[in-house]
This record gives structure tokens, sequence and C-alpha cells, in this order.
């Protein structure tokens, strides 16, 4: 798995992606033509792949998004080093922090 | 058309400065949306939803004449005669209390014919056009974007308006009458927040129709240029935008030093990450202590209190120890009389910065974490024998 500040990219096995996701609507590619994992409401600085590939949007236990490269890709972002990420199914998970009787998302 | 064509404009400019970038040939695979204005690059949704995501955000003057043009035309456009009077108000709270006062004058609201009814066809009409699955995708990729962080917005709106009214009205919500007063105030102005178009607020909806809608041109100048609005027969009023937004990288109003949220006339709203918090509160903030933080009975703010303080400086002062320390990061605890503990984790960023140092970050973690590891496992949602990068960044 890999970790690029508040996002966190898990490989899983292919077999184990549920069978939905291959007739789940694909996310558009931002202006730039990159698959945003995370878009930051202020700065506009983006967890951003670069590759080939699809992006969903899964909203039971697997998701929150759903990654898949078939050819490799690259994970950048603006104040982060950028992660090469090896062929694959991905599932992407964001950072949260615990509240009393909460939780909520770190905003970095 | 024309307001429209700025927005996009400023989106066109955008995608130019990045040309290095765009359209590559993938991308067409995921051009499931095209609109009217055969825009197939597949890069449509998320263009036109940075457009509108700085129009939900913009702050600073109405363009009066725009926002005018844009009622006037919404008006005809519902087959009504154009607005007698539009009147301007600072806020929307300044502007329930003109519509109040206005009464009968104004004639009876036409919200359903200018807003309710183009928008409902327009969906059908697009919906029936791109099918059930062309419709998900839109929306999944323009309103649904920015629908929690402007519609969390227009509710947070309305409840400071709510209580501004209050305030003003000498209710007391603590108090049995006081509640009983609020309850009365809330159902009576119900109504007239009811009777508002968001203008600027609706981006979310107006953007899943970029391009795709000459009949809902009106609605999205007015948006383009303006606040909230109240469309009645005779009279419109209608609101500047504010003058102060202030919000963290989710979108949640956040500001330590003064309003999160502040209109030209005053009206303004107070908030940490999303929390509203009194405006008193943020002006005690720079000088509290740990011993002012301990006595503070109200959870919610002394945990507001601790990370305006730092963790780190409160941790420093009372002399509090780390409890485990591993690879993730160090794990502290700091005991709270009647209430229960807080447990952070404070990791270091794997990046430096551009002077080289490296930044510590504080994340609260349930309080039975045991190890540092643990922590930041539950951070993503993993138990601490599953969390393992291969690298982090």
């Amino acid at each position: 798995m890999y970790r690029q500040g508040d996002v966190l990219i898990v490989p899983v096995a292919e077999e184990s992606v549920p069978s939905h996701i291959a007739d789940a609507p694909d996310e558009s590619r931002d202006p730039r033509g990159r698959l945003v994992l995370a878009l930051g409401e202020v700065t506009g600085h983006a967890h951003a792949v670069l590759g080939a590939g699809r992006l969903v949007r899964e909203p039971g236990p697997f998701g929150p998004l759903v990654l898949h490269l078939p050819k490799g890709g690259k994970v950048v972002h603006e104040e982060h080093a950028a992660i090469d990420l090896p062929r694959g199914w991905y599932r992407v998970v964001r950072q949260r922090e615990y509240l009393p009787g909460a939780v909520r998302i770190v905003a970095d | 058309m024309q307001k429209l064509a700025e927005v996009e404009d400023i989106q066109h400019s955008e995608s130019a400065g990045n040309a290095g970038n765009a359209g590559n040939a993938e991308n067409a695979e995921n051009a499931g949306i095209t609109g009217d204005h055969g825009n197939g690059d597949g890069t449509a949704g998320t263009d036109t939803t940075a457009g509108w995501r700085a129009v939900a955000a913009a702050t600073g003057p109405a363009d009066r004449a725009a926002a005018e043009e844009g009622l006037r035309l919404a008006y005809r456009g519902a087959g009504l005669p154009e607005p007698e009077r539009i009147v301007w108000a600072g806020s929307p709270l300044e502007a329930v209390g003109i519509v109040r006062a206005l009464g009968d004058e104004k004639g009876s609201s036409v919200r359903d014919q200018v807003r309710t009814r183009p928008w409902a066809d327009e969906r059908r009409r697009v919906h029936d056009a791109l099918g059930p699955g062309g419709w998900t995708e839109l929306w999944s990729n323009t309103g649904a974007r920015l629908w929690d962080t402007t519609r969390s917005l227009a509710d947070r709106i309305r409840a400071g308006i709510l209580d501004r009214l209050a305030e003003a009205a000498g209710i007391d919500p603590s108090s049995d009458d006081g509640l009983e007063d609020r309850l009365a105030l809330e159902t009576e102005t119900r109504q007239v927040l009811l009777d508002a178009v968001l203008g600027q607020h609706d981006a979310a909806w107006l953007a899943a129709f970029d391009g795709r809608s000459e009949r809902l041109e009106g609605l999205a100048r007015i948006a383009a240029a303006a606040g909230w609005w109240w469309p009645y027969e005779k009279t419109v009023v209608i609101c500047e935008r504010p003058v102060e937004l202030h919000r963290d990288e989710a979108g949640r109003l956040d500001h330590g030093a003064g309003p999160a949220l502040r209109f030209p006339d005053g009206f303004a709203l107070y908030a940490w990450r999303g929390m509203p918090v009194p405006a008193a509160f943020l002006d005690e903030l720079p000088s509290i202590d740990p011993a002012r933080i301990q006595r503070e009975e109200n959870a919610e703010l002394r945990r507001v209190m601790l990370e305006f303080y730092g963790y780190d400086r409160y941790l420093a002062e009372s002399g509090a120890r780390p409890v485990h320390k591993d690879e993730a990061g160090t794990l502290w605890r700091i005991r709270m009389d009647g209430d229960e503990d807080v447990v952070m984790v404070e990791v270091i960023n794997s990046t430096p910065e551009p002077d080289g140092t490296y930044r510590t970050y504080w994340l609260r973690v349930p309080p039975t974490t045991g190890t540092a590891k643990e922590g930041v496992a539950w951070t993503f949602g993993l138990d601490e024998g599953t969390y393992a990068p291969l690298r982090q960044t």
C-alpha cells in the first residue's frame, strides 16, 4: 500500500473487486486529464493519478473510491513527492480523525 | 449567454494553461457526457464544475447589472411580466427583514414558476436524453461534487438567520418559554426562507445543466453574479455576496481570527473547522492558557481551544509524556477531568518542506488506542496488522 499525505492507496486482488464496479460510471478526468483522488477546496491542490485507467466511486465498504490502472501510473500532489503505482486494482481511502461521538475527515 | 460565456472563458483559459497535459487519447473513453455545445473531450464535467465551484465560493460586490438582466430573463422565460422593482439587500438576513416589511405589496411568490418548474422540466428532458445511466454519470461529475459543501453552507446561513432574529427578539432558547418562542419564530420564518432562490449557492445543480439548457440561462446568470434572491410577482429582493469566506480544505467554514463568513451589512457566521462557535469565544482564543482549557466545561469548545492552542504546546506546558513510540509516530494521552482522555498520534510528514524541515502534525484517535501504529492504521480504517505502507510521501 502507498500513502501520500492524507490518502492511502491499497492494492486489492482483481478477483475481490465487486462485480458491479465493471458497470459503474467512471469519475471524469480533470482539465489536465488526471484522475483526482482528493481535491482541496481552498488551495485546489489535488492527489491525482496520471496514466490510463479508471476511477469509480464506490459507496460500499470497498470504497469510497476504486482505482484501476491496467498499465500502472503515478500519483502526484503539489506538496508531496510523486509515487509510482504498479498496474492493478486499488482501494483509495481518505484519512479520518476521531472526535468524541463522531469522526471527521482530515483536511491538511 | 454572456455570463455563462464568461464562466466558460475562465475555464478555457485554465485548460489552455495546461495544454501539455490535456487531450490525451484515453480521455475520449470517458466522454460519457457531451454538451449541446459539442464539447466531447471528456473533461467537460470537471471543467465546468471548477467554474461553478468558484461561483459558489465567490466573494465581493455583486455584478448588479448582470444579476438584474438575469432576473428579467428568468421572469420572461417563465411567461411572467418583468418585476417592477428590484431591491438589493446586504445579506440574506437583511433580505428576510425586507421581504417581511414589504408585506402584500410585493405580490405572491413566483419561485415555483421561475425556478422550480423550469428546473424540473429541464431535469426530465436531460434525464430522458441521456438515460438513467448517463444522467447519473453527469450528476456524479458535476452537481454531486459541489452538493455537500453548498448545501451545508446554505443550511448554516439559514440557522444563522434564525439565531440573529431570535437574539433581536430577545429570545433565550435555554428557558422553556424561550424554546417555545424560538419554535414559533422558526415556523414563521420558514416560509420566507422557503421562498428564497439560492443564487450562487445553487451552483451545484446549475453545474449539471451548464451548456445544456437555454431555459435556465437567467438563473445561471443570476447565480454567477449575486447571492440569494426572493422572486415575487412585483418585487424581487436580491442579496449581495459575502465579503469574506474562510473554509478549510474540506470546504467547511473555518476561521480562528474573526468571522468565517461575513456579508457587507455585518451579518456573519463564526466557525472552527465547521463547528459553529460564539463570536466572543474566538476573541478569547489568543489569550487562553492550559489552565483555562482545563476549566472549559463544554467539551466541543475545549477541543477547539486545544486545536487552536496547539497540542504540542499544550503537551509541553502541561508536562505530558509520550505513551508509546514506533515507526509510525508517537502516541500521546491527555487526561481530562470528567471527560474521556484525548489520545493523539504525532506524525512527521514524509515530504520535507521547501526549507528542508519536516512538518509535524497531530491526529486525534480513539481513547482505546494503545500504539502509534494502531492509531495511524485507525485513521485509514485499518487495523495495526494490515497497515504497512510500502512508500509514503
